[in-house]
């Protein structure tokens, strides 16, 4: 038993590795740069220096990490250069890709790349000296972000001419706009784009983004939220407390009354208790959750139909000093609608569950020898068939486990709830990267786990299933 | 390939003279099917889902079916179908005025005189199915009432029942296409079964990486800036040539006993561990995620995607079933005739295993269903000027008075959603062979 637990525990690890990659793959995938949002975000001195703009880049990415390499290697062509990484702004780095992807010789772009980057900075210390400036800056600016040829040539035809009518700028800037003219011509001349059909496999050694996070994800660090910097450990926390609560509460309350219609629908079957719960449960079961919840949210919680019994959106808004109990009597309402949502499905679910269960059992033959033994119906539904129509409640209670962690975005959403589900979703729309492989990761290794657990209590429940030595 | 189809002729000749089965498989099925009313009632209502779906274009839509103008006859629903394939273009009188403004001389108008998209500028601001409304006459009515901008909710109805069909048809296609294939995979060959040569799998494996780098890496601008279903379609065509090449080179280097020896592949737990990473995510959370870094929103790419991770039910059931197939002696004796294992699995082994999948995809259908009705209702991954039963549920959030909107899509997708999962139950059952 034990070495089995350890093998399926050694699975995870290869399981969980996948989902990382699939995650981590993802979010470079996405577009948008983290960088840029989180300064937006941060806003801070609002009207930056425009020189400080690139040091605060610089900055805000080595403090999320993101100057780093992406990954351990890369499989490229031989027109990469093996030091792209460095370029740390997203959206130059992308266009110098795809010039290499035109061109395919990295030495000519990066003397082109230079050249930008010296006219860049060359109007830039310019600003404020003389006015002609305010015409040709936007024009080297655009260049970062230029790939098309049209497009490269007109950005330079414009500056040189903008650059020729001013004699100040003539004098300062004049040598650097020719040096652009001059690096681009090359550029285009020099092109090498076979050099694009060469694979070439390239390394980054342990220093990377991919490994950083995995090495703090799996001492438990789960990083820092892009957007508020809080750590991805207190958000979680706090979500969980109402996602936690909602269907804990939710799961009890359909337990409680499933087991019952369950068992009794199973051992009177065919009558009419049986045949309205069963249709009953088989409506409830198919209707559509966020259905329901929209439907509550319009009719009850807006005085439009007169039916205004309940507190509209979210957890009502007293302050943490109030009472204990006027506190609790305001989530308790807000939550009412909610837990009914997330009640009335898995009341459907379990009890189509135990009554299956419960059909399987009494079949059988030493449910027959029960009765004609002449024992009390208590004894023979609780004890005899009960206790062995477990089973699929137990196996039932662990798949169950994973979605009391991940909350269920369907009915936070709706009843904008801060719990998991929303906080999920918020995420990623938010582009919040560390709290998404978090939930990811995390939600993975309970389904997992949920499964396990399941099938071991699978084996304490009945002793005929082993997981010993025949086992594969 | 003459001899095998003869000795499959005498085989079968030889296998009916034996059992002449009294009623075959499928009608003791239909027969049980049949007693179940429920069931039984459900396909007829997916009949009329099917139907309105297929014909959604003549039940609602803003051009007449038949209109005589000026003495000249027009089929403008006909002719939008050329229109829309680039064979015909309209007369600029014809979008110069709103279909509903010309003084026809006859015309025949669809069941609901409205398309999805029409806005009726006269009926804005949320017009209830019973209100008095600024229709020129009952032909004109929005029986099920107008959203913000004048659309008629009925013909969004309509244009929903598409929408959710398509997604059920094809997310669950692609769904059984992966899962049939992975699953006849891990439990045909199971983890001993499949061997290969040691070159073979050392020209595959370097060949898939030569395959990605050419079809995608090489190619990241063509697929970028150029029409992408054009280029991707050359990309695979790339991909396809180089791993033939690969294989070609590999037999040839294989007869010539170069690294020829055997490996076995355990391809059951292979495919078993994938199952268990895809089923180990939560699908909402990974459908938003994919969601959210796609910049273009369509339709489409939902259901392809809700394809790509709804296979696992299919496989396992594939697998199970094949797991039993493959010791009975019918598959023995195809092995004994010297048949391909391939053809073994496509037409003897897999056409047995087929019929426990059809309830997976039912209940699969309508999770799909469900799942695109609640991506679009939280406006997730539709075009904006797409309507679907989901979008249109959640305009009722935007206006609480307007409870039209709340109660006939959602019942839609309720109805739909259940007569799958009724049709899936009637399968279950008229399949159980303890029912007989």
């Amino acid at each position: 038993m034990l070495q089995y637990l350890l093998k399926r525990l050694l699975i995870f690890l290869p399981t969980l590795l996948v989902i990382s990659l699939l995650a981590f793959g993802l979010s470079k995938m996405a577009p948008g740069d983290p960088v840029e949002q989180r300064n937006r975000d941060m806003g801070g001195g609002l009207q930056r220096e425009l020189r400080d703009a690139d040091r605060v880049y610089r900055e805000t990415s080595e403090y999320l990490g993101l100057d780093k390499p992406v990954f351990y290697l890369s499989l490229s062509s031989a027109a990469y250069p093996d030091t792209l990484y460095r370029i740390f702004k997203r959206d130059e780095r992308e266009n110098l890709v795809k010039l290499i992807q035109l061109h395919g010789n990295w030495e000519a772009i990066s003397r082109y790349y230079h050249a930008i980057r010296k006219a860049d900075r060359g109007t830039e210390q310019l600003l404020g000296k003389t006015e002609a400036v305010r015409a040709v800056r936007p024009l080297i600016k655009q260049l970062y972000l230029a790939y098309k040829d049209e497009r490269i040539s007109s950005l330079l035809d414009k500056a040189a001419s903008q650059t020729a009518g001013d004699s100040t700028l003539q004098a300062t800037i004049g040598p650097s706009v020719a040096q652009l003219q001059e690096t681009y011509s090359q550029l285009k001349a020099q092109a090498s784009p076979g050099r694009l059909y060469i694979p070439d496999i390239k390394w980054y050694g342990f220093d990377n983004q991919y490994h950083n996070w995995i090495t703090d994800f799996l001492t438990l660090d789960f990083g820092e939220s892009f957007i508020d910097s809080r750590p991805v450990a207190d958000k979680m926390g706090d979500a969980l407390r109402w996602t936690l609560t909602m269907n804990l509460l939710a799961i009890f309350i359909a337990y409680l009354l499933s087991v019952p219609i369950g068992v009794f629908s199973a051992v009177w079957k065919d009558s009419t208790f049986d045949r309205v719960t069963t249709l009953l449960l088989f409506v409830l079961y198919s209707l559509p959750n966020f259905w329901i919840a929209t439907m509550l949210v319009v009719f009850f919680t807006t005085p439009e139909y007169g039916m205004d019994w309940f507190p509209s959106l979210g957890l009502g808004d007293l302050p943490p000093e109030a009472p204990f109990w006027q506190r609790f009597m305001e989530a308790g309402t807000h939550l009412v609608l909610p837990v009914f949502c997330l009640a009335y499905g898995a009341l459907a679910f379990i009890s189509r569950q135990v009554r299956g269960g419960m059909l399987n059992v009494i079949r059988q033959d030493y449910i027959r020898t029960a009765w004609a033994k002449g024992l009390n119906a208590q004894p023979v539904i609780w004890k005899h068939a009960f206790s062995n129509a477990l089973f699929p409640i137990i196996t039932m209670f662990a798949s169950i486990f994973p979605a009391v962690f991940a909350g269920s975005v369907v009915i936070e959403v709706i009843f904008n709830i801060p719990g998991m589900g929303k906080l999920t979703v918020d995420a990623i729309f938010q582009r919040d990267w560390p709290v998404v492989y978090t939930v990811l990761m995390l939600a993975a290794g309970l389904t997992m786990t949920g499964i396990l657990v399941a099938d071991i209590l699978y084996a304490m429940v009945d002793p005929r299933v082993s997981y010993g030595k025949d086992k594969n | 390939m003459l001899i095998g189809v003869r000795k499959e002729q005498e085989l079968a000749d030889h296998l009916s003279q034996q059992q002449a089965p009294p009623q075959s498989y499928w009608s003791i099925v239909r027969q049980q099917f049949r007693k179940n009313r429920m069931a039984v009632w459900s396909l007829r209502v997916l009949y009329l889902l099917g139907f309105i779906a297929l014909f959604a274009d003549f039940i609602a839509n803003e051009k007449p079916i038949y209109a005589k103008l000026d003495g000249e006859s027009h089929f403008p629903v006909f002719r939008s179908y050329a229109v829309g394939l680039g064979l015909d273009s309209w007369e600029a009188r014809f979008f110069q005025n709103s279909w509903h403004e010309h003084d026809y001389d006859y015309v025949i108008w669809a069941p609901i005189p409205y398309s999805a998209q029409t806005m009726d500028r006269k009926n804005r601001n949320y017009v209830a199915p019973g209100d008095e409304q600024d229709v020129p006459s009952t032909r004109f009515r929005h029986w099920l009432g107008t959203d913000q901008l004048g659309r008629d909710v009925a013909a969004g109805m309509i244009a929903g029942t598409r929408t959710a069909m398509l997604v059920g048809i094809v997310a669950m296609s692609i769904a059984a296409l992966i899962g049939i294939f992975l699953g006849a995979l891990a439990g045909y060959f199971g983890d001993e079964r499949f061997s290969s040569s040691r070159v073979r799998l050392l020209f595959n494996g370097i060949g898939l990486i030569l395959a990605y780098f050419y079809g995608f890496q090489a190619r990241a601008f063509a697929l970028n800036e150029g029409t992408f279903g054009w280029e991707v379609l050359k990309s695979l065509l790339i991909i396809a040539g180089i791993m033939v090449l690969v294989n070609v080179l590999a037999s040839w280097l294989k007869r010539r006993g170069i690294w020829a020896q055997p490996v076995t592949i355990p391809l059951d737990l292979g495919v078993m561990r994938l199952i268990e990473v895809v089923n180990s995510i939560p699908g909402l959370l990974l459908i938003l995620s994919i969601v959210a870094i796609i910049e273009e929103q369509s339709i489409f790419y939902i259901m392809v995607i809700i394809g790509l991770i709804g296979w696992t039910g299919i496989a396992r059931f594939i697998r199970a079933e094949l797991l039993r197939v493959r010791n009975l002696e019918y598959i023995e004796a195809a092995q004994a005739l010297g048949y391909s294992e391939w053809r073994i699995i496509a037409r003897h082994a897999i056409p047995n295993a087929l019929t426990p999948v059809l309830i997976t995809i039912a209940f699969g259908v309508a999770s799909a269903i469900l799942m695109e009705a609640f991506l679009s209702f939280l406006g997730i991954g539709v075009a904006a000027e797409e309507v679907t039963w989901g979008s249109l549920l959640n305009l009722a959030r935007n206006k609480f008075s307007a409870w039209w909107l709340a109660i006939f899509p959602g019942l839609a997708i309720f109805v739909t959603v259940t007569v799958f999962n009724l049709l899936g139950e009637g399968l279950t059952d008229a399949l159980d062979p303890r029912r007989k």
